[in-house]
């Protein structure tokens, strides 16, 4: 007999998997030419009340289903943070899709589903659970990136996502046997007593392709090549939500599993990954034309930073891994929003040159805009700049200082092209004429949000910091 | 009022940035009119603070204390934390008044996106007042960082044609600077822990634990911090920002940006590297970190004004005049004496004084003819007399005349190289010479002869705005270089406090026993008995 | 001894069979030798006293999946495909890649082997042991896996939907 407080800890996945049923059984109701907007109303009710759920579940810490999942503090934050980028994205989309032609209300639940996938990737401590929540969620990423049917870009966005992220989730599945091999256990929690008395070639072997596995899914380097064509082809909502919420997921799994298993020879792994997935992200974004791989490379070099707070000592490098996540989401999702806005029918207009004068032809926006690239910049008041300046500080006191040289000076690096953006939009002249739509009711609600989550976190980052920190302690027990 | 002073002068600014964003943008005047007030409340609010810090000045500590250390992020030991002392005091009065100036002066240049640039300007105000004020790390790091966003926005839309590529120099130079720097206040905050068990970024309890820091650490936290510094002020071969910063500035712009943002690195250099690093800078036992910096200052100086002898662009002659002017300031501060740091900041103020007013006057030809080029000049006093007038007050207090500021800034910075080296002095005072030369030929080029270019022939002369600009900075280049003695006393408690951490040997001044008659008033000495 | 051998020579055709599925142009020879590599994978299981998972696996994927997979192809009537040549990159630095990776599994694997000897049919092979895992420790993973498959139906629905 399953205790009923088991299914409150699962309530934010159950109440998503009800609406995301819902929007599927409603969906074939509608006829072909009506528009989407109300299922995604239902969708983002769904989500909502899921982050609502994940609020109740504060009352109920603890292990559920024979200790398959874990309800705890640092769950929670990842639950509410997927649920906010779930509903953002959601709002984002409700004009995109219209404009764009796409008349499937599929949409909406893969969005529900495959959070459904994220949120369990915070709160499993199996890793044949935490398996299938990966494959739940990549599969329905692969699926929303080639939802442009009519654009050859976005079908093979979806299919290089597919092969290449099938091959990653491979690595991991073969990870998770050989760490069975060599513990006798897929529970994160045995695993860690049993390498607590000595760490056999296997379980390092085994922690080593896990990686490979979550470094794809969070495009940090070496495994990151996938990123600027996915991206690229990928409707921008899309990409909005599967360069944020899949890689907070992963980087919550990377958290448990590293830390809480106390995972043998990590160090040098991230250590080496961080470093690559910065510079490699920088360089490439350098040159970069076309925003949305501009952003994609960028998304790689962020990765790194947080990567740097992987490296550091345990409970302050997981709270800024927590803290990066949650600002990252925000400014990011904030980013996306912008571009998809101005990408118009067809995604046409996504190069730097489309941005040319949009200080004058949309000064809201505009300006919007700049503050997400501050922000990911990581200039002061921005939560960008806390984010940063909070990993940093991690890795300072772990002496990582080498680590921490390389990351400012990538950060500095990084400022050029973040404000070539800021440069085309308010110090070039047009080239061509690019008309920008009149902002719709929905898509500025969350543009509002992010940009609200990013000041917030920027300006009071007191109690999201206390709460990185508790969760953090959570981790490390 | 009285116990919220500092808040309310730092804020003035931002709320009329807010107010400004109100305003549609087509109504021009009205944006005009309202970022003026806001500029001008901005300085009339800051004035009570003169007669409040003069009943201080001889108080040890920082005053009008704000807030208090690790309220805002308790959980890093971040807090809004304010206060102020004698040197923060001086350049806070400077940036008000400037920001005043600038704002006033920009009513015609500025045509194009009025607003924006209103909002911008406002901003970097606050950016700019904020970091004199702080007295938390972190908040410091904040104003240093967020205020190079509204800068390099000002000479990156409103700038000349080689805009972008000067923006973008500055912007990256100087964030460059600042990440290191993060990394050493980093540090200093860790080792704080270590030290004291608490995690904190309150500037006067590091004063504490940092100058024990071991050489080998110290020397490199050092190195951070100064090059952060070194790249703001900017230091010789650190410079190569400045000067395609300055000319595509716009003018409101360039004053801000020499009169202000430049004190930053100056400032820096006062407040951290020299309270925090006393065992670096300690001139007996490393004797070459100083020499080094000393070295770098002299060079500044000499190949400033050489260079500035050679420009054919007015704006680009004053801009390589600053970095002259700031290599002084620097030789001053790393004398590490009374009479050098007084001097030092004496000249800080007096340079924005008077290379403000600089910028202004090629500004205001600029705005009228479109070109900087000298050889398009001459004669100019034929036909604006009442501008060749103001603009030969400001020569002879930029070049160091006496009676006038810049005189006695020099003199005491010297004064104070002296007493370390007679070298020092020797190698500086061709600095003077150069700096008399260019500004005279300058003057001569652009003010004296015949008028033999027809455009020159209508030149409208100042208007009264324009004229109000250069009230305030001649009546003050005036007060200055006759009567300095109340400026000397308030920066002599918070300069006498650097230099007994810095040198605890040096306690009895050696002025004292070199008398100067000229400029014997001006000695900060007399003040301190 | 025997089962020894067994166990090895049914890898090789495994291993052989996986290779030739790579190598085959036309997609009906392929899809026949993943019924070779399923087989020879039940046949694995069965040397390892999983009868029940043998059983499943000749059944689901030697049988029901690819009878599935065959009827497509010839729905679709796909010919053999073209050869191209594969990137230099992927030759140059994939296939060292690769043998260094098996190099460093297996000899972390051999690492690992401590010697001892399980007995056959100890582990979770049988109907009664998987039931019990599947329907009580890992009830939630087996309940999740219908999320997995209806997102994978979804998907499928969008991708076949005719455009209008």
């Amino acid at each position: 007999m399953i205790p009923s407080t088991d299914y409150i800890r699962l309530l934010p996945e159950l109440i998503l998997i009800v609406f995301g049923l819902l929007v599927m059984l409603i969906e074939p109701l509608l006829g072909e030419h009506n528009n989407r907007k109300g299922l995604g109303a239902i969708a983002l009710m769904g989500a909502v009340l899921s982050i609502l759920a994940s609020f109740y579940q504060t009352g109920y810490e603890g292990a559920a289903f024979f200790d398959m999942i874990h309800v705890d503090t640092f769950s929670i934050f990842f639950h509410v943070l997927i649920g906010l980028i779930a509903a953002v994205v959601i709002l984002a989309s409700f004009e995109y899709l219209n404009l764009q032609q796409i008349r499937y209300g599929e949409y909406y639940g893969l969005i529900l589903l495959s959070s459904v996938g994220m949120m369990l990737m915070s709160s499993a401590v199996e890793l044949v659970l935490i398996f299938i929540a990966l494959e739940i969620s990549s599969i329905g990423t692969y699926i929303l990136a080639g939802f442009r049917r009519n654009a050859p870009i976005s079908i093979e966005s979806s299919m290089k996502y597919f092969l290449l992220g099938s091959f990653a989730t491979a690595f991991f599945l073969y990870g998770v046997a050989l760490m069975f091999g060599a513990t006798g256990s897929t529970s994160v929690y045995t695993i860690a007593t049993t390498l607590a008395q000595g760490a056999t070639p296997l379980a390092y072997v085994g922690i080593a392709l896990m990686f490979v596995g979550l470094g794809f899914k969070v495009a940090s380097a070496p495994f990151h090549i996938w990123t600027p064509d996915v991206y690229e082809g990928a409707p921008a909502p899309v990409v909005a939500f599967m360069s944020t919420g899949p890689k907070a997921a992963a980087f919550a799994v990377l958290l448990r599993v590293l830390f809480a298993t106390e995972a043998p020879g990590w160090f040098w792994l991230i250590w080496a990954s961080a470093v690559l997935s910065m510079t490699l992200g920088n360089i490439g974004a350098l040159v970069q034309n076309n925003v949305k791989r501009l952003l994609a490379y960028s998304s790689i070099a962020q990765a790194g930073y947080i990567l740097v707070a992987f490296a550091a000592a345990k409970d302050i490098g997981i709270s800024a891994v927590i803290f990066y996540a949650a600002a990252y989401a925000a400014m990011n999702v904030g980013a996306f929003a912008v571009a998809s806005h101005l990408a118009n029918v067809g995604e046409k207009y996504v190069t730097l040159d489309d941005y040319a004068g949009l200080g004058r032809r949309a000064p809201g926006l505009a300006a919007v805009l700049t503050i997400f690239m501050l922000s990911l910049i990581g200039i002061p008041v921005t939560g960008g700049f806390l984010a940063k300046f909070y990993v940093f500080q991690a890795a300072m006191q772990s002496h990582l200082t080498g680590l921490v040289i390389i990351g400012v000076i990538n950060s500095a690096v990084a400022a050029y092209y973040y404000l070539r953006v800021i440069v085309y939009m308010y110090m070039r002249e047009p080239q061509r004429d690019v008309p920008v739509l009149k902002m719709p009711f929905a898509l500025g609600v969350s543009l509002a949000a992010c940009l609200a989550a990013t000041i917030y976190l920027g300006v009071l980052p007191g109690r999201i910091l206390d709460y990185a920190m508790a969760s953090a302690r959570v981790l490390v027990r | 009022m009285y116990n919220h002073i500092l808040s309310i002068v730092l804020f003035t600014p931002l709320l009329g940035a807010l107010v400004l964003l109100l305003i549609p943008k087509e109504q021009k005047n009205a944006i005009r009119w309202v970022a003026n007030l806001f500029s001008l409340a901005g300085l009339l609010i800051s004035l009570p603070l003169i007669p409040w810090f003069w009943a201080l000045r001889t108080q040890s500590g920082f005053k009008f204390i704000e807030g208090a250390p690790n309220t805002w992020i308790p959980s890093i030991g971040a807090g809004y934390y304010l206060g102020i002392d004698g040197i923060s005091f001086l350049l806070i009065m400077l940036t008000t008044l400037l920001g005043w100036i600038s704002i006033l002066s920009s009513w015609n240049a500025i045509q194009d996106r009025v607003k924006e640039y209103y909002v911008w300007f406002l901003v970097l105000q606050t950016g700019m007042l904020g970091v004199f004020m702080a007295l938390d790390f972190f908040l410091f790091f904040v104003f240093w960082e967020a205020m190079l966003v509204p800068m390099y926005l000002l000479i990156g839309i409103w700038g000349g044609p080689r805009k972008l590529y000067a923006a973008i120099k500055f912007f990256l130079y100087t964030l460059l600077g600042s990440v290191l720097m993060l990394l050493a206040i980093l540090f200093l905050y860790f080792h704080h822990h270590t030290v004291t068990g608490a995690y904190t970024f309150s500037i006067p309890e590091l004063y504490q634990t940092a100058p024990q820091i071991p050489y080998h650490y110290a020397i490199w936290l050092f190195l951070a911090f100064f090059i952060g510094f070194a790249i703001k002020v900017p230091m010789f071969p650190f410079h190569t920002w400045l000067p395609d910063a300055h000319v595509e500035a716009p003018t409101a712009g360039s004053v801000i940006l020499a009169g202000v943002l430049l004190k930053m690195g100056t400032y820096g250099f006062m407040r951290f590297s020299l309270p925090f690093f006393p065992q670096v800078l300690d001139p007996i036992a490393h004797p070459a970190v100083r020499g080094t910096i000393i070295t770098l200052s002299i060079i500044g100086i000499i190949y400033g004004a050489l260079v500035s002898l050679v420009q054919k662009d007015m704006k680009k002659l004053v801009a390589y005049s600053s970095v002259s002017h700031l290599g002084f300031c620097t030789l001053g501060i790393f004398a590490l004496n009374q009479a050098g740091l007084s001097g030092s900041l004496l000249q800080q103020i007096n340079h924005g004084i008077s290379t403000g007013a600089l910028f202004l006057i090629v500004g205001i030809l600029y705005e009228r003819r479109h070109t900087r080029e000298i050889a398009e000049y001459g004669g100019i006093s034929n036909v604006m007399p009442v501008y060749a007038t103001i603009t030969m007050i400001m020569f002879l207090s930029s070049m160091g005349l006496p009676l006038l500021n810049g005189f006695i800034g020099e003199f005491t910075i010297l004064q104070g190289a002296f007493i370390e080296s007679k070298a020092w002095a020797a190698w500086a005072i061709p600095g003077v010479v150069l700096a008399a030369s260019y500004l005279l030929w300058l003057y001569q080029r652009v003010f004296f002869g015949p008028v033999n270019n027809p455009k020159n022939e209508k030149l409208q002369d100042l208007t009264p705005r324009e004229v109000l600009c250069f009230v305030p900075l001649i009546l003050l280049a005036f007060w200055i270089g006759l009567y300095p003695k109340p400026i000397f006393q308030i920066m002599d408690q918070p300069v006498q406090q650097i230099v007994q951490t810095v040198r605890p040997d040096l306690n009895k001044p050696v002025l004292a026993q070199t008398p100067i008659p000229s400029a014997a008033q001006a000695l900060p000495v007399e003040a301190g008995k | 001894m025997l089962h020894l051998a067994l166990f090895l020579i049914f890898g090789v055709i495994a291993v052989v069979g996986a290779i030739n599925l790579i190598a085959q142009t036309h997609p009906i020879n392929s899809a026949l030798s993943l019924v070779v590599v399923m087989g020879s994978l039940a046949a694995e299981y069965l040397l390892l006293g999983a009868e029940f998972l043998g059983a499943i696996q000749v059944i689901v994927y030697a049988g029901a999946i690819m009878v599935l997979f065959v009827f497509t192809i010839m729905l679709l009537n796909a010919g053999a495909e073209e050869q191209t040549r594969g990137s230099k990159v992927a030759i140059i630095i994939g296939i060292p890649g690769m043998v260094i990776g098996s190099v460093a599994v297996a000899w972390a694997l051999i690492r690992a082997h401590t010697g001892a000897e399980v007995p056959v049919g100890s582990l979770y092979g049988s109907a009664q042991g998987i039931g019990h895992l599947l329907f009580r420790d890992f009830l939630l993973p087996f309940e999740i896996t219908s999320v997995l498959i209806l997102i994978a139906i979804m998907g499928a629905v969008v991708l076949a939907r005719r455009e209008s």
